[in-house]
């Protein structure tokens, strides 16, 4: 089996591609449009450097060949939501080609990533009218194509979250919903490929991708013919439906796009100090760290920002509390876990009084795992301080207190309770000294 | 003061404008007007097309933004070949310009309304656009001076595109010296065109033209004595004329209408009655039905052809056959008028190989007649070069004009040698009476 992508993200520049309608936000629809990303005769565009910028550095990342020169064309196809019925995209020079990705120990070639324009959004009604919103008209794109070199639609998924947590560290893209990245699917299980057009965020992708290997796989069964086409994924229904037959293909007609120059992108790409590539992180994480090859590549596979806040944490404490810590408790909880600097800095601070001795590793490990997860039994333990949990045990247990007067031994019985219900979130001289001091108070 | 009362019953006589101000004089140092593929605001723009009806667009043109800022008044938009696609003007949905040496006869095109406005006005500038040759040719037929500049001299900010790799917006005027006093207004680079330039800036430096290499190619008797007249005028003026002949020249026709058609086609390509100009189709069909019906319904017989022509150039298969070896060609034209510009100042032909030809002549041409009467006037603009068409003579009682075509960024030496020119040649005005 094999799968190729192209992957189309939204690059975060304030104004769009060819002028200077604001990108960001929400907004009603049809206000955020002007005569050039309408199209309208006699408007013309004017690139802006930003997206430029932004592509090469994603071309950088991916490990591209970058041309010294490029220039943008025009690809020709008529649909209401494209305000020119051409969208300008890049055909012959794109900002980078013959990349390579890192997944995990695999690599999966990246043919080129080029840049073009976004068209507007079609929005259908219950009445089967068409409305359109040229929002999105004219906002930069940046689209990642890949070789056929994943094989399996998990691997599919897997592939899209690792790179999509590598394009956002490298352009500072907002960890918005994944539903920002569009996706064109080229699968074949046997011979013929079929395309699967415009699906929208990872789980379509697999579903949409797992869909078409019981498809094809069927039909090969069967004795029958794959046949190369166009197909398109029905979210509601979740399956993929014929779209478009091979001979009727479209031929997009491409010219050299007239109304922008070229443009002299060598020394603009020398210029780009990218942040660290996921691969150069590996390496430097082997060296500086003492990990294995594989636990190095683990961490920042799962997330570029794990890998940072190991180095935090490795820098808070030390090198193998870190690694411990976040290949453990952090490790195991990271998924579904958004990470803020404040919920960060909370697990650091946690860790620190570990290390002083302040906490065992037991409450270490829970008070981590409440701050990650939320989850309330963990969190409820964590947050009721040991007095109060003591004092309860006390309320339960009146008599103690007078038995301790004859015997000190008496406060075993609430040593014992408190110890089994907080189950080793702290130590037993914590729990010993707190025992005894509540009941001196009540004496 | 400048009065405008007439300009109705001009315009009933000749047709040259497809809208004219509805006021009777206006307070204004000059009087101007814009070709329609030109976008000012209080007139609609239609290029020609009737697909366009309707569009008011909400912008000016850089040109006619500077034109207005430098005391201009804009009478009107001036008629054309729609989108630009014509030699003669008689491609137009709002009707066709009669020359004003013979109303059975052409203005040429596709500026053919602004040379005629500019040959029957006086004191009038006519802001026209070149595309391969579409300022040259109609100033050639109306007997006035019309420049092109160099591509990129002029902002095209507003320009409605034909062939954007060389259209180029310039001057008409019955005056030579209104072209060296409002080509550098309207000159600049500006953000809003990537592809506008200003190096270096446009001065008149009052360089003398000193030697012309003279292409002699096929032309009509007529033409040619002209042309030979004009010859031993510029000797007399102490300018070497010399003979040359440019081998590459005839690929340039081809060239040109490969690489313009293939340009206009994905610029037509946003005419289909969904945004702007035309909207009274049935929304009910499939957009595709529906884009159909409205460009079959509301585009001209020669836009289709072009818009056929262009995409047939650009399908895979065909594209490196055409729209790439013409960019080829492109390049081998320019270097064989570089090689020129080495010994001499400038390139002279005739601008167009006859007199501007009578309408029925004009309907018995096939479109590849109509195309190869393009011939002289294709090179420069597919080169970028600035050129300049100038009424050297006359023939039948039609005019006749010659062109002085210049390197890169030299307009100024046109322009001073077409007032130097202006000063030795008699020209004999067309007869308007109203
Ligand atoms: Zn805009």
């Amino acid at each position: 089996m094999k799968i190729g992508l192209e992957v189309h993200v939204q690059l975060p520049t304030r104004s769009k591609m060819f002028c200077s309608c604001p990108t960001e936000g929400d907004a009603e629809p049809n206000t955020r449009i002007c005569p050039v990303c309408m199209g309208f005769p006699g408007s013309k565009p004017s690139l802006n450097g930003e997206a430029l910028k932004l592509g090469l550095k994603l071309a950088k990342m991916l490990e591209c060949s970058i041309p010294d020169t490029t220039w943008f064309s025009r690809k020709i196809y008529f649909y209401p939501d494209l305000a020119k019925n051409f969208q300008i995209t890049q055909q012959e020079t794109p900002v980078g080609l013959g990349g390579v990705y890192m997944l995990g120990d695999k690599p999966i070639r990246i043919t080129r990533i080029h840049l073009e324009e976004d068209p507007g959004k079609i929005k259908r009604t219950s009445d089967g009218s068409s409305l359109i919103d040229y929002n999105r008209s004219g906002i930069p794109l940046a689209e990642i194509v890949t070789e056929p070199d994943i094989s399996s639609p998990a691997e599919a998924r897997k592939f899209l979250a690792s790179l999509l947590a590598d394009i956002r560290h490298t352009i500072d893209l907002e960890p918005d919903s994944e539903r920002s990245v569009r996706c064109d699917c080229n699968i074949s299980v046997g011979k013929e490929r079929c395309e699967v057009k415009n699906v929208t965020g990872l789980k379509n992708v697999e579903r949409a991708l797992t869909f078409e290997v019981v498809r094809q796989t069927k039909i090969l069964r069967a004795g029958g013919k794959i046949e190369r086409e166009t197909r398109h994924f029905d979210e509601e229904r979740k399956v993929t439906t014929s779209a478009r037959k091979k001979e009727f293909e479209a031929d997009y007609g491409y010219i050299n796009e007239p109304d922008l120059g070229t443009y002299h992108i060598a020394r603009m790409a020398s210029e780009i100090e990218n942040k660290e590539t996921p691969m150069e992180m590996a390496v430097r994480f082997e060296n500086d760290y003492g990990m294995t090859a594989k636990a190095a590549r683990q961490i920042i596979s799962t997330d570029i920002r794990l890998a940072g806040f190991f180095e935090d944490l490795a820098a808070a404490t030390d090198t193998e509390t870190a690694k411990c810590l976040v290949s453990g408790v952090v490790s195991s909880n990271w998924k579904g876990f958004e990470p803020t600097k404040g919920s960060l800095d909370d697990i650091i601070s946690m860790v620190r009084r570990f290390k002083e001795g302040k906490i065992t590793d037991v409450e270490c490990n829970m008070r981590v795992r409440c701050i990650m997860t939320g989850d309330e039994d963990t969190c409820r333990i964590c947050s009721e301080d040991l007095d109060k949990i003591v004092g309860r045990a006390l309320d339960e247990n009146p008599s103690v207190i007078a038995d301790y007067a004859a015997n000190e031994k008496a406060a075993n019985r609430i040593i014992g309770a408190v110890m089994k219900e907080t189950g080793g979130t702290y130590s037993s001289a914590e729990i010993v000294s707190a025992v005894r001091r509540l009941i001196t108070e009540r004496l | 003061m400048i009065d405008l009362s007439k300009l109705p019953a001009i315009n009933e006589r000749y047709r040259m404008f497809s809208e004219i101000t509805s006021e009777a004089s206006a307070d204004a140092e000059f009087a101007f007007s814009a070709k329609d593929n030109l976008t000012a605001v209080g007139f609609r723009a239609r290029a020609g097309s009737a697909i366009l009806e309707g569009y008011e667009p909400v912008f000016d043109a850089a040109c006619v933004e500077k034109m207005r800022s430098a005391g201009g008044f804009l009478v009107g938009k001036t008629n054309m070949d729609e989108f630009g696609f014509g030699s003669f003007s008689v491609n137009s949905a709002y009707g066709v310009p009669r020359n004003p040496y013979d109303a059975e006869r052409s203005c040429g095109g596709s500026s053919g309304g602004a040379a005629c406005a500019a040959a029957v006005m006086d004191g009038h500038v006519a802001l026209g656009v070149s595309t391969g040759g579409s300022i040259a040719c109609p100033a050639s037929f109306c007997g006035v001076y019309g420049m092109a500049p160099t591509y990129g001299r002029v902002s095209k900010h507003g320009l409605i595109d034909y062939g954007n790799s060389m259209d180029k917006v310039g001057i008409l005027s019955g005056d030579a010296k209104d072209l060296g006093r409002y080509l550098p207004v309207i000159s600049g680079e500006d953000r809003r065109d990537p592809t506008s330039c200003n190096h270096p800036p446009l001065a008149k430096k009052f360089r003398k033209l000193k030697s012309v290499a003279l292409v002699r190619s096929e032309t009509s008797a007529g033409v040619d004595a002209a042309i030979r007249a004009a010859e031993e005028e510029l000797r007399s003026m102490s300018v070497d004329v010399e003979a040359v002949s440019m081998d590459t020249l005839r690929y340039a026709l081809p060239a040109y209408y490969v690489l313009a058609s293939a340009e206009g086609s994905t610029n037509i390509a946003r005419y289909c009655g969904l945004r702007y100009g035309r909207q009274d189709g049935d929304l009910s069909m499939k957009f595709d039905d529906y884009f159909t019906s409205m460009r079959s319904q509301y585009l001209g017989e020669e836009t289709k052809r072009r818009v056929i022509l262009g995409t047939f150039t650009r399908m895979s298969g065909f594209r490196d056959k055409y729209y790439a070896k013409a960019l080829g060609v492109r390049n081998a034209i320019i270097s064989e008028y570089k090689k020129i510009f080495e010994r001499f100042d400038a390139v002279l032909t005739p601008t167009m190989p006859f007199i501007s030809p009578r309408f029925d002549e004009i309907s018995g041409m096939s479109a590849l007649e109509s195309y190869r009467a393009d011939v002289l006037s294709v090179p420069p603009n597919l080169s970028g070069l600035p050129h300049v068409s100038m009424p050297c003579g006359y023939s039948e009682g039609m005019p006749v004009g010659m062109m002085l075509t210049a390197d890169h960024w030299n307009d100024d030496m046109l322009l001073s040698a077409a007032e130097d020119w202006q000063d030795r040649f008699t020209a004999i005005p067309p007869e308007v009476s109203l």
